[in-house]
């Protein structure tokens, strides 16, 4: 069990290394998307609240597999010469960011009316109070939420390496070692183990940023 | 329920409805699709039924009346599926049915992707592997091999206008093969400092050529043949990178089963039904010759020390 | 854009039986889903009731196990069954499959899809359901003890109905993705939507394999794929919120305060549970 792991320690770790960098990249453009999204859900416009509803529930209801290799395959073929590191984060990010929008829309409509009105009346424009009263505490409500996207979008960036734009991500590495050894539970073992990795660092930093920021009733 | 409401779902159906009446009136009356699957069953007639030492592989086999044999299902003209009458055809798939015929039995074709092939056979899954497998010590090791049944040799595959001449070029370039093919290992010894990209089957290699993704493809030659024919935009380059002998597989240490096997090898190849085998599915494409390999098993494994 | 919108390229899609094609293979998915579903709500159950019993090994054990499997990739569990399900299992399903699933769910490595579906899926609904039956007012369960109701009675009369119904949003949201989810099966070679797909996007068109004329790129056929999976995931979803209005009503509770809460429901539906 332990010799798979000695000697087959570079694959792993590059493969990890992978997994968290598209993780990472991924999460950032899905918060930056998802609160773009949510602001457009909650602005006063008609036609910026069907756009967003639009997004969200394409991009809520359509697979990621589909997703990638629309970004991947088709794009490439439409001679946009987009590489799979690029379709890989954008997919991933653009696919969560419909989650974190929701969440973040949530969040928002939790946040009490009466805020809002005492903003209004204190003389904030609605952008202001958007952006100064609602917004901060929206983010409070929605850490765990938020903590439990991050999770899934960290089991869903196994899809991106399964798929084919063949970014050598710990699932692919596993299969890697795998056809070298021939040891399949033993190769699958150590990566199930990187991934809970992944997944336990991200709980305790939630977990971490929930009681920091505790929203106090 | 609210008029909005009603709206959507009348629209939403509607949808549904046209794309079915769409698929419906764009039909012929042409038989429905077999749809796939990952098993397809061929009917051989039984002719004269060897008999076999009771206990044997091949008693089995018989008793059972159905021999399971991995192939390739995305690799022409080794081992293709035609999408729509199901059926699955190719140089494999020939030897496959001949042995299948030997015995008497039903020949059971399952696809067999690369990283899947031995832990197959190993389970038993499938109990003989034709799909473009190379023989090699690493290999032998856990499976069987019957004597080299064809010998490709490893090339690259670039588009006409590439730049790429051979081995030495890939240095820096991406370059598409197999997750767990033998080119995997060779690629990273001949050409460490290749960009790899490895993926399940050929077919996302071609994708990935077609749309500029990789640069490079590499693997058998005929490999490369069959992707040539789909696409003639492609260019075969460099230099014989290794000999590959292809060898069926199946269970280590199965020494009768390895000797019919072998036996059924012998007389397709002396009899003339490899060749025209190799002149239907390659020599008519690549308009090239080639005689049925005449090494054995153990000559092989002895080159490739 | 001239390329997305081109007729050329959605010329395929009323050529020949295509479209009937990738149709089929969507039901495919859809019958894949909804095995799945009720084999992971069976399932789920059990491992829902375990993690709530009194007796700590048992429930630890069961808490373990959830815990495991909802952290895991769903494509890691899939691709490893299918790598290291022994033969009799693979042998077993072949053979007896029963004759009224369609050819491409009789394949050997539909169990593997199907079990890693549902061992995951299992585990999520594990969660929701434990969840649900958790958040129901302890009152509930006090009066049924005072009124003499043994724990099984209190689970089957009023307990469980009542536990259930609060989770109801949720596992439609747990289907949705769940159909999503089975496109992953076509990685292992199962004849789906998105397998389906690919095959139409290298066969069209090339007379060599029997294709026909008209090619299918791959941008439209995907795109095509991708809209079945909106349009039926959406209509799911829009049953999913009037039923959680419909419970919000029932049971005088806000709507968006179900099970895990508002925001929370977003991190069902992205799969995190």
């Amino acid at each position: 069990m332990f010799d798979v792991l000695t000697e087959h320690f570079d694959e792993f770790a590059s493969g990890f290394w992978v997994t968290t960098r598209l993780v990472a990249a991924s999460f950032v453009i899905a918060l930056v998307l998802g609160t773009v999204v949510a602001a457009l859900r909650v602005a006063p416009s008609r036609w910026a609240q069907r756009l967003g509803g639009l997004y969200v529930e394409v991009f809520r209801n359509l697979p990621l597999l589909v997703l990638l290799f629309i970004s991947f395959a088709g794009l490439r073929r439409a001679g946009v010469g987009i590489g799979p590191w690029t379709a890989g984060i954008a997919s991933l990010g653009i696919y969560t960011s419909a989650y974190v929008a929701e969440a973040l829309r949530s969040g928002v409509s939790a946040v009490s009316r009466g805020q809002r009105e005492a903003a209004l009346s204190l003389g904030f424009t609605p952008l202001q109070t958007l952006r100064e009263v609602v917004l901060p505490q929206a983010f409070r409500t929605v850490i765990p939420p938020l903590g439990s996207i991050a999770i899934a979008m960290i089991k869903n960036s196994a899809i991106v390496g399964a798929s084919l734009l063949a970014l050598p991500d710990l699932l692919k590495q596993a299969r890697v070692v795998n056809s070298n050894t021939f040891q399949t539970t033993e190769s699958f073992f150590w990566a199930a183990v990187g991934y809970m990795l992944l997944t336990l660092t991200a709980t305790v930093v939630f977990r971490t940023l929930e009681s920091r920021y505790a929203v106090r009733r | 329920m609210k008029t909005h409401h009603r709206r959507l779902w009348l629209s939403m159906l509607a949808v549904l409805a046209l794309a079915l009446g769409a698929a419906a009136c764009g039909g012929d009356d042409e038989e429905e699709p077999a749809g796939g699957g990952t098993t397809t069953a061929t009917d051989q007639g039984s002719a004269q039924a060897e008999e076999f030492p009771a206990g044997s592989t091949m008693a089995k086999l018989q008793e059972r009346g159905v021999i399971r044999i991995g192939v390739k299902y995305d690799v022409p003209p080794f081992g293709f599926e035609n999408p729509r009458s199901g059926e699955v055809e190719g140089f494999d798939v020939d030897l496959g049915k001949a042995v299948a015929e030997k015995l008497g039995v039903r020949a059971e074709l399952v696809e067999a992707i690369s990283d899947n092939r031995i832990p197959f056979i190993q389970d038993g899954t499938v109990d003989l592997v034709l799909s473009t497998m190379t023989i090699n010590a690493e290999r032998a090791e856990q499976i069987g091999f019957t004597d080299p049944y064809f010998i490709a040799k490893g090339r690259i595959l670039v588009p006409k206008d590439s730049d790429i001449a051979g081995i030495e070029d890939l240095a820096g370039r991406r370059v598409c093969t197999a997750l767990g093919s033998t080119y995997e290992e060779t690629l990273k010894r001949e050409a460490p400092d290749a960009d790899l990209r490895l993926v399940d089957a050929y077919s996302e290699c071609l994708e990935l050529l077609q749309n500029g993704a990789v640069d490079a493809i590499s693997t058998d030659d005929v490999i490369l043949t069959g992707m040539i024919i789909q696409d003639d935009s492609l260019k075969l380059v460099g230099d014989e990178l290794t000999t590959e002998p292809y060898g069926g597989g199946f269970k280590k240490d199965d020494t009768q089963f390895a000797e019919f096997l072998n036996g059924v090898l012998e007389e397709y190849k002396s009899d003339g039904r490899w060749q025209r085998s190799y002149d239907r599915w390659l020599g008519r494409y690549t308009g090239e010759q080639q005689s049925p390999p005449d090494q054995t098993l153990d000559e092989v494994l002895q080159a490739s020390q | 854009m001239g390329y997305l919108f081109s007729a050329d390229n959605w010329e395929w899609l009323w050529t020949e039986n295509n479209a009937r094609y990738l149709l089929e293979g969507f039901l495919i998915n859809l019958e894949i889903a909804a095995i799945a579903m009720v084999l992971a709500l069976a399932f789920g159950l059990a491992l829902a009731l375990l993690s709530l019993s009194a007796l700590t090994p048992v429930r630890l054990a069961a808490k373990g196990w959830v815990d495991v499997f909802r952290n895991l990739p769903l494509i890691f569990l899939i691709l490893y069954l299918a790598l290291s399900l022994p033969e009799s299992i693979k042998q077993g399903w072949q053979e007896n499959a029963p004759g009224f699933l369609p050819e491409a769910l009789r394949g050997q490595l539909v169990l593997a899809g199907i079990l890693g579906l549902v061992l995951y899926n299992s585990a999520v609904i594990a969660e929701i359901m434990r969840a649900g039956i958790l958040s129901l007012d302890r009152g509930q369960r006090e009066a049924a003890t005072a009124l003499g109701l043994s724990y099984r009675d209190q689970m089957r009369h009023v307990i469980l109905p009542q536990g259930l119904r609060r989770m109801v949003p949720a596992t439609v949201s747990q289907l949705i993705t769940l159909n999503k989810d089975t496109t992953l099966v076509s990685i292992i070679a199962i004849q789906e939507a998105v397998r389906s797909g690919r095959i139409l996007t290298q066969t069209a068109g090339n007379p060599f394999v029997g294709g026909g004329d008209v090619q299918a790129p791959i941008l439209q056929v995907m795109i095509f794929v991708g809209l079945l999976f909106v349009v039926v995931n959406y209509a799911l979803s829009r049953v999913s919120r009037r039923l959680e209005v419909r419970e919000a009503r029932r049971s005088a509770v806000r709507p968006g305060v179900s099970v895990g809460g508002g925001a929370g429901d977003e991190a069902l539906r992205a799969g995190a549970t």
